[in-house]
């Protein structure tokens, strides 16, 4: 085990660290940036250093100055949360080069993992089913002879794309020869590559992600799904296990798939497999090779310290669990409460006056915010996770309702009243939703009774 | 505190601290038979330097607790109490101090040293780097606020120059 571990990171998941790390006895190193001096996991950390500026680049995206802040603390291993320098495969490579370990896995995998075509070929290469596609089409007959292979509706897509360029939908046959040459001339014009190719469009797809953990010796499980549809400008809000989508079948039919593929790529690690998924299909979208912010809903309905299990793996402990040892008990939500608008979605930055933390059976809050906490406007607007755990989804949403009608945080906007109107919402209860649902019904509805 | 000349009534010290402790008062001084005792808390070095400095108090990190049992934590604003001399150089960097170019070798500076811009103060150390501080100005060295081979933070103050 390590002795002493620094954590690249800040907020709510610095101190998420932290707390796994005192369990496991070893000692804790904060850094932070002239901003977060006062900030808990600066205070929680049996030691700090401060490591620059505020600006995230001086500071927490400031390799030099971590390494150097392990060199005089003397820390055998770095955890950098997620975001920052989480999935930077230079930091990983950097740090190896130094003696230090990196908690996470290996330099390779989070490359290609972060090359989100080579990670689609990757997937598909170790089983894991990606959107249906074509290879490049050349002419009308060769479309839409694929597109009735892929089923309509299909995305003519630029080969060279990206940022929704040269990128065109066709809902039936009628539609896909203008779709086609309209593509090719945006591709052609902006890439300066007429090539295209069809790819089938979801339209009302669910996210759901896995959860897997490996040891690097080929051994490696799955811990479930999250449904983490409801979002905004592809930012989460709002998660949980399990899937209301999934039946047990499904469940258990793409967790073996994942487990199998991490078991092929040797993966070592805490690891999620994100998808769409409609119809009864799953199409991989990316692997993330870090911890996640709604790991926690994982974390309550198995019962796995999920940090624990990352830190003793990069300690060079084999997998201590086995597959049939992982339950799935009740049912988790986590709601991102974030200094923000609940209308807007503005950032709110400011001093918290009052903070209190709702408690009880099933409640768990993870967050650095206090009162008299300045949150600094140099960074995300996170300032904390309510996870609720029940037995059901009823007593899930119950329980939820509770918990947030307790949470105060005055002095700053947060997304709280966003997530008890929420709950009220039928579509919500009844966990019928999908990844366009939430903005839809903010455009239509607002923020219900904070108006 | 300086201590020349003959030994102070040992006795007499741990009465005035417990004093101090008890009044919570930061200072107590006395004098006696020629004698003069001084007792302090929470006090900087500086101060017994010059009168005329601000209080530049070495912050007291937390990287400094690396060896031994860690201290509890003072809660927030810890080390944010000094009061920055404008001729006080900050650490651009973490790493470790040097204050002279090689181990043996003099010291880069002194206090009392005239130092000419630009001129080196002392070494920092990051990543197996050596990393030359200079100075932002010509002066004179009143304080120097890290001891050779000491881990600094960034922002962390290193040295006081005045102007001359």
């Amino acid at each position: 085990m390590f002795d002493k571990i620094l954590i690249a990171n800040r907020g709510e998941i610095a101190l998420r660290v932290e707390r796994a790390c005192k369990e496991l006895g070893v000692a804790t190193v904060a850094v932070h940036s002239t901003a977060d001096a006062d900030a808990m996991h600066v205070r929680l950390a049996d030691e700090s250093v401060c490591i620059g500026a505020p600006p995230a680049k001086d500071s927490y995206l400031n390799i030099p100055a971590i390494v150097a802040a392990c060199e005089i603390t003397g820390a055998d291993a770095v955890h950098p949360g997620y975001g920052f320098l989480a999935e930077n495969a230079r930091f990983a490579e950097i740090l190896e080069e130094h003696e230090i370990t990196f908690i996470g896995p290996t330099a390779e995998h989070v490359q290609l993992m972060g090359d989100k075509i080579q990670a689609k070929i990757a997937a598909q290469q170790i089983g894991i089913p990606v959107v249906p596609g074509s290879g490049p089409v050349d002419d009308f007959d060769e479309a839409k002879r694929a597109a009735r292979e892929i089923g309509y509706p299909v995305l003519v897509k630029a080969a060279a794309g990206g940022g929704g360029r040269g990128m065109k939908l066709a809902l039936s046959e009628d539609e896909l020869e203008p779709a086609l040459l309209t593509a090719r001339n945006e591709a052609k014009a902006a890439f300066g590559d007429s090539t295209v190719y069809l790819e089938k469009y979801l339209t009302r797809p669910r996210h759901i992600e896995v959860q897997v953990l490996g040891d690097g010796r080929g051994n490696a499980i799955h811990l479930g799904e999250r449904d983490c549809s409801l979002q905004r400008r592809h930012q989460k809000l709002w998660e949980e296990a399990p899937s209301p989508a999934l039946n047990e079948n499904e469940r258990v039919r793409i967790g073996e798939i994942v487990a199998k593929a991490m078991q092929a790529l040797s993966y070592r690690g805490v690891g999620t497999v994100e998808f769409l998924y409609e119809a009864g299909a799953f199409h991989f979208i990316e692997m993330n090779t870090r911890l996640q912010v709604e790991h926690t809903v994982t974390e309550m309905i198995t019962g796995i310290d999920l940090v624990i299990e990352q830190i003793r793996i990069a300690a060079g402990a084999p997998l201590s669990l086995k597959q049939e040892d992982i339950p799935f008990n009740g049912h988790a939500i986590e709601c991102r409460i974030n200094a923000e608008n609940p209308q807007t979605f503005r950032p709110s930055p400011g001093t918290i006056t009052h903070f209190h933390t709702p408690g009880g059976l099933g409640v768990r809050v993870d967050s650095g915010a206090y009162a008299g906490y300045t949150i600094p406007p140099y960074y995300d607007s996170l300032i904390g996770k309510l996870i609720v755990h029940a037995r059901t989804r009823n007593e899930c949403l119950m329980r939820l309702k509770r918990a947030l009608g307790e949470f105060v945080v005055d002095g700053i906007e947060t997304t709280i009243p966003l997530f008890t109107s929420l709950i009220a919402e039928p579509d919500i209860v009844n966990g019928n939703y999908d990844i366009h649902w939430l903005e839809k019904h903010l455009a239509k509805h607002g923020t219900r009774g904070k108006r | 505190m300086s201590k020349q000349g003959g030994s102070f009534d040992k006795d007499l010290i741990r009465e005035l601290a417990a004093l101090l402790e008890e009044t919570g008062l930061t200072e107590i001084e006395v004098e006696h038979d020629g004698r003069r005792i001084r007792v302090a808390r929470g006090v900087n070095l500086t101060t017994t330097l010059t009168t005329d400095l601000p209080q530049a108090e070495p912050r007291e990190s937390a990287r400094a607790k690396g060896d031994g049992p860690k201290p509890a934590k003072r809660a927030a604003g810890q080390g944010e109490e000094f009061i920055v001399h404008p001729g006080t150089v900050t650490s651009p960097m973490v790493g470790t101090a040097y204050r002279a170019p090689e181990p043996g070798a003099p010291p880069f500076i002194e206090i009392g040293s005239k130092v000419t811009a630009g001129q080196t103060l002392l070494i920092i150390e990051a990543m197996k780097t050596m990393n030359q501080i200079p100075s932002p100005r010509a002066g004179t060295v009143i304080a120097i606020l890290v001891e050779d081979g000491q881990p600094v933070e960034y922002g962390e103050p290193l040295a006081v120059i005045e102007q001359r």
